[in-house]
């Protein structure tokens, strides 16, 4: 699938791996960003954790930071305070942002870090071969626990919601369109959005039956948070899009005003001489 | 006679303003010409328990504190008890006449700190104030004097000059002018902690963020950055953890930014996975690791350099690490910078090393700005027909380029191929691995050129040792009037090896503050050369200039 956004990389996921469905979405809306509201390519970075979702960072021809298990979140507020102009993307996977890494996942929507998480949610760990994660069902039978797992999921937009995410959408990797159009309205968003990409592994945990018979397009997002709660806890079908917007400040300008680190930096002299002047005081 | 060395002590509960007190008696003493070095002792806890400051001075660029002191001022029993056999010969010991009632205090001068004190709000804030005054009237200081330096150095002025003046007029008629210090005109040179001489360094040298999660004794680095962020303009975070700090810390690096994390030991320990993606993606970070007495929690307020093998082996994998630790207020400052600057060029991690007692405590230092380092990485300037981030080149050193840009910049944990793409060909696994080895040979090559040990004298025996022990190693020389030679090893990795090709036949005197001695394996097994005795102090304490010399002598 050769085209200007992919490396010349090998593309070594499973075929019929729903992580197909998040690239190309992604590649789709990276092209609309460009056309229709003029962010250049060369402005969106991404950074990624590690398992299968991860290998899109090698596959997308676009600059930023392979990260470590977990901490694509941490690596992406680092980013982001650096050069607030840049559009950041983080892709984790079910297990790292919300099993290793969640204390980034929910510190970075407490402070509403101008950034998008993007959640390859396939319920499993794939590239470790198939052991449950913290959103697998209860009773997932995997390697590390055969007799079924003993723990409820956790429920990733709700934990967003109440923890102060003010962009919370999920997608199907089977619906592109309504996929890439939440990809753009995420990464336009000014403050935390977050993606919860529900992602058929067909290694592993294959729901792609599942997923289409049961998500259903939101015709529009809540009108507030209880509301979007509710919208989280069905389970008959499964609504896809924005389930909640809101405006908020952003960390970095509540932490930098519009300073902005790498542009306005002190010269050396600056330096020198507000280091001068504390000694004299000292 | 005017007296060359002399110690003033003050003692009290946390929230006395104790560590206030230190500083300014620092501050009188700065003035009068002298040379001071400050060591604060305070537990791990914020009222209450037992804080002391001892403040030695003297017309010498004094190293360390004393524990004997001429002047005691204990502001409660505690403090009495604890300090009531720390007087030199001659010395005085000023109580809480309140705290003491009915007790014979042999060269003793009993005030009613708390009686006097209760007559203004804070009360108990207060008796620093009141320490002050007495150090006042012990060294002949008039009132004006007095007055001029709490109004200078004091909120609410008011209430404590009066405070101070009651004390003063208290103690007197047995203390005034008891203790006559010899002046020098010799100008007034700041003084700063240790964490203040590295913050500052770092900002010298190009510090643009950092990162940290509050763990004593390195949280001063944290408190002072914070405090000063918009002074240096620079940025600041606290995030949610160690792990966030240094993670941040990197993906700020990658965007072009010059960035410091700091912790001790336990805060160090969680950043370890990070560490080694700087040496993977090749994403410079500068870490500063306050020691304190461990393992694990150990004792949080207290000095130790058992974390030397610790921070040695920062990060799992095979990469450059640069380790060095100061000995040093005005050391610290300058390393700082040249660190910053270090990993900068060679794009990996490094350690700066230290040590409570170089953190917390206080000196005066006679610092150049100029002087230090600009950190300064080496930057792509066009030539290739793509941008390659992990480009082979023959001192293993790529050339960086920062997004956003034209060219697309991939860092990465995962080997990869010069363009920054996941690899698991052998080749390139084999070419990657040469890189970054080359890089470890360019940086001894690098550290061949500077200036990595430091020698003070020029006779006598050897005495190796490192960090801040330095100091207490130098004045311990002093007191006890001995000639030696003390090797101190600024740069710890790449270990300085040929600095100590000219000892190599020679057995030193080892001195550190470890129980197991890591620093003498060190030496031993990087030269080869072997201690032929050891001094080691580890309860938490830092030495006692006398009680090393003494040590000295015995082993000598």
């Amino acid at each position: 699938m050769a085209d200007d956004l992919t490396t010349y990389e090998e593309n070594t996921w499973c075929p019929g791996c729903g992580n197909f469905g998040i690239f190309n979405a992604f590649k789709n809306a990276v092209k609309r960003l460009e056309m229709e509201d003029g962010i250049s390519r060369q402005n969106i970075l991404i950074t990624a954790g590690i398992g299968c979702h991860a290998k899109i960072f090698d596959y997308l021809d676009l600059s930023g930071f392979y990260s470590l298990h977990g901490r694509e979140i941490a690596t992406a507020q680092g980013m982001k305070l650096a050069n607030p102009q840049a559009t950041i993307v983080a892709f984790a996977g079910d297990g790292d942002a919300f099993g290793e890494g969640i204390e980034h996942l929910i510190f970075a929507a407490k402070r509403n870090a101008d950034m998008t998480v993007i959640i390859h949610d396939n319920g499993v760990y794939g590239l470790t071969t198939g052991q449950f994660t913290p959103t697998s069902p209860e009773g997932f039978k995997g390697p590390s626990t055969p007799f079924g797992s003993p723990e409820e999921p956790i429920n990733p937009l709700k934990l967003m919601l109440v923890t102060g995410a003010t962009f919370v959408a999920r997608g199907f990797s089977g619906r592109l369109k309504e996929l890439t159009d939440v990809f753009v309205q995420a990464m336009k968003h000014k403050g935390f959005s977050f993606v919860d990409v529900l992602q058929p592994c067909v290694s592993f945990n294959d729901t792609y039956k599942l997923y289409n018979s049961k998500v259903e397009l939101l015709s529009q997002p809540a009108a507030n948070v209880d509301e979007a709660m509710r919208l989280t806890e069905q389970t008959e079908k499964l609504p896809i899009g924005v389930f909640y917007q809101a405006e908020a400040p952003v960390y970095h300008e509540n932490l930098l005003g519009n300073w902005n680190p790498t542009v306005q930096r002190a010269t050396r002299q600056q330096r020198l001489q507000s280091i001068k002047s504390l000694l004299e005081k000292a | 006679m005017e007296k060359e060395l002399f110690t003033f002590i003050a003692g009290g509960t946390a929230g006395a303003g104790i560590r206030k007190a230190g500083a300014v008696a620092g501050y009188i003493f700065t003035q009068m010409g002298r040379r001071v070095f400050e060591m604060e002792d305070y537990q791990s806890l914020i009222k209450g328990g037992h804080n002391f400051a001892v403040v030695s001075s003297a017309t010498y660029p004094i190293q360390s504190h004393y524990m004997k002191a001429d002047l005691v001022v204990a502001t409660d029993k505690r403090s009495y008890d604890m300090h009531k056999d720390h007087l030199t010969s001659g010395g005085i010991m000023v109580y809480n006449s309140d705290a003491m009632k009915d007790q014979q205090i042999p060269n003793g001068v009993g005030v009613a700190f708390t009686t006097i004190s209760r007559k203004y709000t804070n009360s108990e804030l207060r008796l620093g104030v009141g320490a002050i005054a007495a150090l006042a009237a012990a060294i002949g200081m008039s009132k004006d004097e007095l007055t001029e330096v709490i109004k200078s150095q004091y909120r609410d002025a008011e209430n404590n000059v009066n405070f101070a003046m009651e004390i003063y007029d208290a103690v007197a008629p047995q203390l005034y002018a008891k203790f006559a210090l010899k002046k020098s005109d010799a100008k007034h040179l700041p003084m700063i902690s240790g964490s203040e001489a590295i913050s500052m360094g770092a900002v010298a040298g190009g510090l643009d963020f950092f990162f940290a999660y509050p763990m004593t004794p390195a949280s001063p680095l944290l408190h002072y950055l914070a405090g000063h962020a918009k002074d240096f303009n620079i940025g600041v975070m606290h995030p949610e953890s160690e792990i966030a700090a240094i993670n941040m810390a990197i993906g700020a690096a990658s965007m072009g930014l010059k960035t410091m994390v700091s912790s001790s030991g336990g805060g160090m320990a969680l950043m370890e996975e990070a560490f080694s993606l700087s040496g993977m993606a090749e994403v410079p970070v500068l870490a500063i690791l306050g020691s304190r007495p461990g393992p694990s929690t150990g004792v949080p307020t207290y000095t130790e350099q058992g974390d030397l093998r610790f921070a040695l082996n920062q990060g799992h994998g095979e990469f450059p690490r640069i380790v060095a630790s100061p000995y040093s207020m005005e050391e610290a400052f300058y390393l700082a910078a040249e660190m910053l600057n270090m990993v900068q060029q060679f794009q990996t991690v490094g350690t700066l090393l230290t040590e409570k007692h170089l953190i917390e405590s206080r000196m005066n230092v006679d610092i150049d700005v100029e002087k230090t380092q600009w950190a300064q990485p080496v930057m792509y300037t066009g030539g290739d027909e793509k941008y390659l981030r992990y480009k082979l080149t023959e001192d293993g050193i790529s050339p960086l380029m920062f997004p956003p840009s034209e060219q697309v910049v991939k860092f990465t944990s995962y080997e990869h191929d010069e363009y920054g793409l996941s690899t698991e060909s052998p080749e390139m696994i084999a070419k990657m691995h040469e890189k970054r080895a080359r890089k470890e040979e360019a940086l001894i090559e690098k550290l061949k050129q500077m200036h990595t040990v430091n020698v003070f004298g020029e006779t006598g025996p050897l005495i190796f040792t490192y960090g801040s022990t330095t100091m207490s190693v130098l004045e311990a020389l002093r007191c006890g009037n001995i000639q030696a030679r003390v090797v101190q090893p600024i740069y710890l990795e790449p270990f300085p090896v040929w600095e100590f090709e000219q000892f190599k036949e020679e057995s030193p005197i080892v001195v550190e503050q470890s129980v197991m001695g890591t620093f003498e394996t060190l030496i031993k097994d990087k030269t080869n050369i072997k201690a032929k005795a050891s001094i080691r102090k580890y309860d938490g304490r830092p030495f006692d200039p006398e009680e090393l010399a003494q040590s000295i002598k015995e082993v000598l």
